[in-house]
């Protein structure tokens, strides 16, 4: 429920509408259920999804992503990452990725 | 020569210290006063930190102030009966036991309790880097972290401490009734005019006071751990000798304003 936060604080909202906001987000990535979960107990795939929505949560959203692969290590290459933000496109402006030259076969032709 | 540097240099630390804890203390004041430091997710915070302060300590602090009350009252009693100064024993009970030592052990075991949790969990955060993301998100982390935990530790001492003071009350109600075989009335008339307006405002004072900084030394000594793991310990037992040291001052103080 770190995600709530983000719009509970900027536009001092009360926790449950704040909540709601942040269930209907992971329910776009098929999360609801780790709505309670603390970030320990989270799988690589679903922690990048909630930092990505966090990221999100903030009026006119620019995302960048710094080397996603730290985050997701065993992924073989991006379509997770694409379909996610597919998912919630309309949360945000842009989005950025930057990686290294040498992860570039991971991200196949974009 | 050596000798005399390192005697120079603590000085210096020492009062760089005590300047910055009180410059932060003045920003901290400064936002407690401000409506907007008010906002839903502030509130959530202050609302839980005063559940786990308080409410969540409720039983354990009330048996601990029951067996301590009454132990204080029922040998304090026993030895004003022993030394034939069964007259001052209101002047006893309000003067030193309710407006002097009911404060001193309330902030001690919140101290220990709370404050301690506190210090690590700022510095956690801080190694965590919790402190910088919630700074990345634009969240005001004095609004949002700091103002909660010190408005709770204002709000819980002065409460248990006035629960301390009913209990020892109710226990110096009965030990007077056994030892000294008052009634309830006796007791409650000597009780009355044995109390002083002024005390129990000093004392009230004095509460919120030590609720300020038992709260803040520990926020400022967390929030001065570095990234590594290895700064914790340092942070928290920094903390809480200058907690302790802070309570000391607040107690001779709090003595000092009585006596003019």
């Amino acid at each position: 429920m770190n995600i709530a936060l983000i719009p509970q604080y900027h536009e001092n909202m009360p926790r449950h509408q704040a909540e709601d906001i942040a269930r209907k987000a992971l329910q776009r990535l098929d999360l609801a259920h780790i709505a309670n979960k603390r970030n320990p107990s989270l799988t690589d795939e679903e922690r990048f999804c909630v930092f990505l929505l966090r990221a999100v949560m903030v009026k006119n959203a620019l995302v960048i992503i710094d080397r996603p692969f730290k985050i997701i290590p065993h992924l073989k290459d991006s379509a997770f990452i694409f379909q996610a933000l597919k998912k919630i496109d309309d949360f945000y402006i842009t989005c950025h990725i930057y990686d290294y030259q040498w992860m570039a076969e991971k991200y196949g032709e974009i | 020569m050596y000798l005399l540097e390192n005697i120079g240099r603590l000085g210096v630390n020492s009062t760089k210290s005590v300047v910055d804890t009180f410059s932060f203390a003045r920003k901290v004041i400064f936002r407690m006063f401000q409506p907007l430091t008010y906002n839903s997710a502030m509130r959530m915070v202050l609302v839980n930190q005063i559940y786990f302060t308080s409410v969540q300590i409720l039983p354990v602090f009330l048996i601990v102030s029951i067996v301590l009350g009454s132990l204080l009252i029922g040998i304090v009693f026993q030895l004003l009966k022993q030394l034939g100064l069964t007259d001052y024993f209101g002047n006893v009970l309000m003067g030193l036991i309710v407006t002097e030592l009911s404060p001193f052990f309330t902030v001690l075991f919140i101290t220990l309790r709370s404050s301690s949790a506190i210090n690590t969990e700022m510095a956690v955060m801080k190694v965590n880097g919790e402190i910088k993301t919630l700074e990345t998100f634009r969240v005001d982390v004095i609004n949002y972290l700091l103002i909660p935990r010190i408005i709770n530790g204002i709000v819980s001492l002065v409460l248990l401490s006035s629960l301390f003071s009913i209990v020892l009350i109710i226990s110096g109600m009965l030990f007077s009734w056994v030892i000294f075989g008052m009634s309830l009335d006796v007791y409650s008339n000597i009780l009355l005019n044995s109390a002083n307006f002024s005390d129990i405002v000093i004392s009230l004072i004095k509460c919120a006071v030590f609720g300020f900084f038992i709260t803040l030394i520990p926020i400022r000594y967390g929030l001065r751990a570095s990234y590594e793991f290895t700064s914790i310990p340092i942070a928290v037992s920094g903390g809480m000798v200058s907690v302790f040291t802070a309570i000391i001052i607040i107690e001779v103080l709090s003595l000092v304003t009585k006596l003019f």
